[in-house]
């Protein structure tokens, strides 16, 4: 049984609903919840999430920019040493979506040399009426990029823990890889 | 007086706190005598372990075999108690892929009863310290 931590940034355009998606998994009722404002204006959401079929969890720490917009010099603190990647676009905003490779060049370039386990999240799908994003070209996207494709409406709170669930358990996964390497070594 | 290693269980030695941990690979695996098991960080940096000696020594050369540790602090205490630690060592190290980290480190003032030793950032999500050797001399042994 082991208890991993780490840290998750949320990446995306302004208003694609990065903030709602963190506050919803937060107040969901389940064990474990702590919140912390820091006085930065960051906003730091602590959930530990249960690996199924494992009996080990991962302690997800997400970073928020709490409401404020960024610019580079916060967001570099703010995004300094990542575990995994919340990529977060707005399925009625096609531009957010195309916009999602440039927020995970950024992300990735804070690790340079290291995978970043990530997760791709289509929000806002009650707005169906609304919708721009074809899906099957986002989980075509995702799956060229190596990351694993959700969609959600925080505001229905409709599938908002998935993309969390996953991260957990693709941290885990790399976890493993790297006790198996650690192990190999003598 | 002789030398010998004073980082072993065997010698009493005892690593009384560490922040993480995976039970599968616990902190005492760095004082065993054994590089083939190990500790592992399980997430997110700083990281660090305290060594208590049980006993004043003074250490000449410690000797650290870890993995993917970038930077390295040690501090030590020489207080009955694990509380009063000074900065004594401070070492960015380079990543050996695909073997252990071995590094020497000849030290001054060598003086103490506790290590704190931190793992500041690592090459990689997770790093490994696989054992940690003090040579010197026991100056004396506490009750
Ligand atoms: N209709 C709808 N609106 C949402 C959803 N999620 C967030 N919003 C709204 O989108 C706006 C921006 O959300 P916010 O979380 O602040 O976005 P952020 O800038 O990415 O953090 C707010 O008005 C939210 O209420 C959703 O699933 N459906
Ligand atoms: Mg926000």
């Amino acid at each position: 049984m082991v208890k991993l931590a780490a840290k998750c940034i949320l990446a995306g355009d302004p208003a694609v609903g990065k903030t709602a998606l963190a506050q919803i998994f937060r107040s969901d009722g389940a064990h474990f919840q702590k919140n912390y404002t820091l006085t930065t204006g960051v906003d730091l959401v602590v959930k530990t999430v249960p690996v199924p079929d494992t009996g080990d969890s991962v302690e997800l720490f997400i970073f928020d920019s709490a409401g404020k917009e960024l610019f580079s010099e916060m967001l570099d603190k703010l995004w300094e040493s990542p575990n995994v990647l919340c990529l977060v676009y707005d399925v009625t905003n096609e531009q957010s979506f195309s916009n999602c490779s440039k927020w995970l060049e950024k992300a990735r370039a804070q690790v340079p040399g290291t995978s970043l386990p990530g997760v791709l999240v289509g929000n806002k799908t009650d707005l169906a009426s609304r919708r721009a994003v074809d899906p099957a070209q986002a989980q075509a996207w995702a799956l060229g990029q190596g990351l694993e494709c959700f969609e959600t409406s925080v505001k229905e709170m409709e599938n908002y823990e998935a993309p969390f669930r996953c991260l957990a358990t693709q941290f885990l996964h790399l976890y493993r890889e790297k006790v198996e390497l650690f192990q190999g070594l003598v | 007086k002789m030398k010998t290693d004073l980082c072993l269980s065997s010698e009493g030695t005892e690593v009384i706190l560490a922040t993480s941990s995976d039970e599968k690979h616990p902190p005492e695996n760095i004082i065993d005598g054994n590089a083939e098991t190990f500790w592992t960080t399980t997430g997110m940096f700083p990281q660090e372990f305290v060594i208590c000696f049980h006993k004043h020594v003074k250490i000449e050369k410690l000797i650290i075999q870890s993995y993917l540790v970038r930077t390295l602090r040690v501090e030590k205490s020489t207080s009955k108690e694990p509380v009063g630690f000074q900065q004594w060592i401070e070492k960015d190290l380079v990543h050996t892929e695909g073997q252990l980290q071995n590094e020497e480190i000849t030290a001054h003032d060598g003086h103490a009863t506790y290590l704190r030793v931190i793992i500041q950032s690592a090459f990689d999500h997770f790093a490994s310290v696989h054992s940690i050797s003090a040579e010197g001399t026991v100056v004396l042994n506490s009750s």
